[in-house]
């Protein structure tokens, strides 16, 4: 089975893995790494999202075979101690409930803001409404992201 | 407060001693009359068998001087664990930073873990303050004998024992080794003022744990060599298969296993992704059996065609409201992981009822109940999928035959195609215009496939045609909806307040522009929560409706966290959209139709209107939040595009071509 050298969370891995086999499952299944989740495993809904090179990717239909020399950032790696001002808003909000999207919002979030370091309410309905949450916590997100782009 | 006198049998009795912490075991039923339990959910509950022990409670205060409470209900996102847990520290009086929850595995002593109908801060409230209390009380007689003073006179400030004349102080942590010593108290005296913890918004204990992809989901759950198991299911219900060709899928790289239950057919793999390929390439032929033609057209034809129409009394006003099955499309599928060992099992499991797992898992494995752990895990979406077991019951199969630990998941597809779903329904409601009251409905629920319980259960229909109907008889009697729900209700102030408020803070009666409007609906789920929502929407040229603002204003008696009332509102709120304007369960062939969230899509961030949420202040009785945002939103929303358009849409989901100009 070929070894693929990936970047993750800015440390070099080795994945064993067969070409096609998705990002999202070599994260969970094979590095331990549960905080991306499995919801739709088609790319509908988001809550896989990671960022690859600063991009949010679904990975959940990206084949590893397609990351060698590429950097990816998951939940567990976008601060140490919680404290990346995403993750500060998203606790002043109290975005969240069941929560098992929420690593795929940060991301897509994060991927946002990098961007665009202070969207509007469109803009983030645009960056965001990829992303499904079925508690509907929504609003409390876009309020979390204003907060975030306003420095906390 | 009162100070409740507790009898022999219901003291609060100092259990242990163990680690050094001050652990009490609360005898609850005297410190909280319970009510019966809903209906609805009674046939399933385990408590409500008889030989159920007495249920009991566990506060620990650590020589850290933590507080560490023991969470005996599921956590969905509905906040509560963070909700009892605020009850004790309230009582105890400490920091929240200095609280700790750890879930309980399935276990008698702690009651009657089944999480449904919205009812466990009512149920627990005065009986958790009441440990709180007891502790502190305890803490405090520890403090004065070491000063010897009196207890009475001394106070507490967060986390400390402060001396009658303020000048010295003991942290908790120093005093739980004596306290553990002392006999609990027999009368505790519960605050009526000062609060510092309840009534304040506070965010999920585990948000931080979240946010950092560190929570542990039922998915997240690794044991020592654990294969992945992914089952296929006959598309039809009831069915099973009658052969199985498993050569190209053990061909699969990664895949160890084939399991043939007796219906169905499991793959297991070393990784999720091997044993969904690998469950996809079985080749299997179906018997079908009975079911095969079922489909949800004549499904609801013949609803309607039991339906009971009224004779009497003259001059009728009648309608017939209609909706389809509902699934719950969780954003974590159902998954179960199962460990056989040491003559005894274990189960992870995103459940809403442990204890019934834990019975059910030990009547399919043969093994006596008390050789069945279950941990329930953090739960990504409940809405009461998960007061089911099928999915527990088929990962104990798999792991007993595989004889190696299982971790079974659920994929999209398989979660939604074979959901206990939310009944199609039709419901005929009328009412005499000579006499115009609310109306009495006749309801027919589809039949042939498996339902369950779904966020607000029978509310939600109910409150639909209810407050639909309404609607109509207001604008059949030339009245206006609010004026008529306000002598409708006359007789019950906590419906007239939050109607009252919601109608102040939405502008309610203000102009709208053209193919805007509002619509109102009210609603006390399960009796006990008055929820009242004004829906504003805007419907384009081609019937897309928007809803751009939703007021809703609650009363539900005491308040815990409101914070998390403004929440579960919200989310109550969407989980109803998504029903009322975009996604229904529908068969053809006895097959559900939908696969995935392009074909049951659930609504979106851009579809999300401002929601503002009013809390009425109360000294009811603290009643639950997690449903009742739910009904009302459905018919507030048909309202709204009635008054938008002057069409009457009387089926759920409302959808563009029921509205094109």
């Amino acid at each position: 089975m070929p070894v693929y050298q990936i970047t993750i969370n800015g440390q070099v891995v080795e994945i064993e893995a067969e070409a096609e086999m998705p990002l999202l499952w070599a994260l969970r299944d094979l590095l331990g790494l549960t905080g991306t989740k499995y919801s739709c495993g088609m790319g509908i809904c988001g809550t896989c999202t990671v960022l690859i090179d600063g991009l949010p990717v679904r990975s959940c239909i990206t084949p590893v075979s397609s990351l060698t020399g590429k950097s990816i950032l998951t939940i567990e790696g976008l601060s140490p101690d919680v404290t990346h001002p995403l993750q500060k808003a998203w606790l002043e909000e109290q975005v969240t409930q069941c929560g098992y999207c929420q690593p795929g919002q940060i991301l897509t979030a994060a991927a946002l803001l990098e961007k665009n370091p202070a969207p509007t309410d469109a803009e983030i309905d645009s960056a965001m409404s990829g992303v499904l949450c079925r508690c509907g916590t929504y609003q409390r997100i876009r309020k979390a992201i204003h907060r975030a782009a306003q420095g906390g | 407060m009162s100070s409740p006198k507790l009898n022999r049998r219901d003291f609060l009795k100092l259990v242990s001693v163990t680690g050094g912490g001050l652990v009490l075991a609360l005898y609850l039923d005297a410190c909280d009359k319970l009510p019966p339990e809903l209906p609805l959910l009674s046939a399933k509950d385990p408590a409500s068998e008889p030989g159920a022990v007495t249920p009991n409670i566990y506060v620990k205060v650590d020589k850290n001087g933590l507080l560490t409470v023991t969470a005996f209900r599921s956590e969905m996102g509905q906040g509560i664990r963070t909700a009892l847990a605020m009850l004790v520290a309230e009582e105890l009086d400490i920091a929240w930073e200095n609280v700790r929850i750890e879930q309980t595995p399935a276990d008698s002593r702690f009651g009657n873990q089944h999480t449904g109908g919205s009812q466990s801060v009512t149920k627990y409230y005065t009986a958790l303050r009441n440990a709180g209390a007891a502790a502190r009380q305890m803490l405090i007689q520890a403090a004065a004998r070491r000063w010897k003073v009196k207890a009475e006179e001394c106070r507490t400030e967060p986390g400390f024992v402060i001396h009658p004349q303020g000048m010295e102080k003991l942290a908790y942590g120093d005093l739980v080794e004596e306290a553990a010593k002392l006999n609990p108290p027999l009368t505790v005296k519960t605050k009526d003022k000062d609060f510092k913890i309840l009534g304040t918004e506070l965010g999920h204990w585990d948000a931080p744990q979240i946010v950092s992809g560190k929570a542990i989901f039922g998915l997240d759950v690794r044991v020592p060599g654990m294969l992945f198991a992914v089952i296929a299911r006959c598309p039809v219900f009831d069915g099973r298969f009658s052969s199985v060709d498993d050569s190209a899928s053990k061909a699969i790289p990664g895949v160890k296993q084939v399991i043939k239950l007796d219906d169905r057919v499991a793959v297991l793999a070393e990784n999720s992704w091997a044993a969904i390929r690998g469950r996809d390439a079985l080749k299997i032929t179906w018997d079908e059996g009975s079911k095969a033609n079922l489909d949800s057209q004549q499904i609801t034809s013949e609803a309607a065609g039991r339906l009971v129409k009224a004779s009497e009394p003259a001059n009728l006003l009648e309608a017939v409201y209609e909706m389809p099955y509902e699934a719950h499309a969780t954003m974590e599928p159902m998954n179960c992981t199962v460990h056989f060992h040491d003559d005894v099992c274990e189960v992870w499991s995103p459940t809403q009822t442990p204890q019934s797992v834990q019975k059910a898992v030990a009547q399919v494995s043969g093994l006596s109940q008390d050789k069945v752990i279950v941990y329930t895990t953090l739960i990504g979406g409940g809405f009461g999928r998960r007061l089911q077991v099928d999915y527990a019951v088929e990962a104990a199969q798999v792991a007993k035959a595989a004889n190696v630990p299982v971790q079974v998941l659920w994929t999209r597809a398989d979660d939604m195609q074979h959901d206990f779903y939310h009944p199609l329904s039709v419901q005929y409601a009328y009412t005499s215009l000579d006499k115009p009251a609310l109306p009495i409905i006749n309801i027919e629920h589809g039949q042939g496939i498996p339902i369950g319980d779904w966020r607000s259960v029978g509310e939600f229909p109910a409150a639909y045609s209810k407050e639909c109907f309404t609607d109509e008889l207001a604008y059949r009697l030339g009245r206006d909806p609010l004026d008529l729900r306000r002598e409708l209700y006359r007789d019950n102030p906590r419906a007239l307040g939050v109607i009252n408020l919601a109608a102040e803070k939405s502008g309610w009666g203000s102009a709208l522009p053209a193919r805007q409007g509002r619509g109102m609906a009210y609603h006390a789920t399960f009796g006990v929560t008055h929820v009242c929502q004004v829906a504003e929407v805007a419907v384009d040229a081609r019937g897309n409706v928007g809803v751009k603002r939703v007021v809703c204003a609650v009363d539900c008696g005491r308040v815990v966290n409101p914070g998390n009332i403004k929440a579960q509102m919200e989310g109550g709120i969407v989980f109803g959209l998504t029903a009322a304007l975009k996604a229904e369960a529908t068969l053809k062939n006895g097959r559900i139709q939908q696969s995935n969230f392009h074909d049951y899509p659930i609504l979106r961030m851009d579809e999300m209107p401002l929601v503002e949420v009013y809390i009425l202040e109360s000294d009811e009785k603290a009643t639950g939040i997690g449903e009742m945002g739910v009904p009302p939103i459905a018919p507030a929303v048909a309202n709204a595009v009635f008054a938008a358009t002057g069409i009457r849409v009387r089926r759920i989901p409302i959808r563009p071509a029921d509205l094109k100009v």
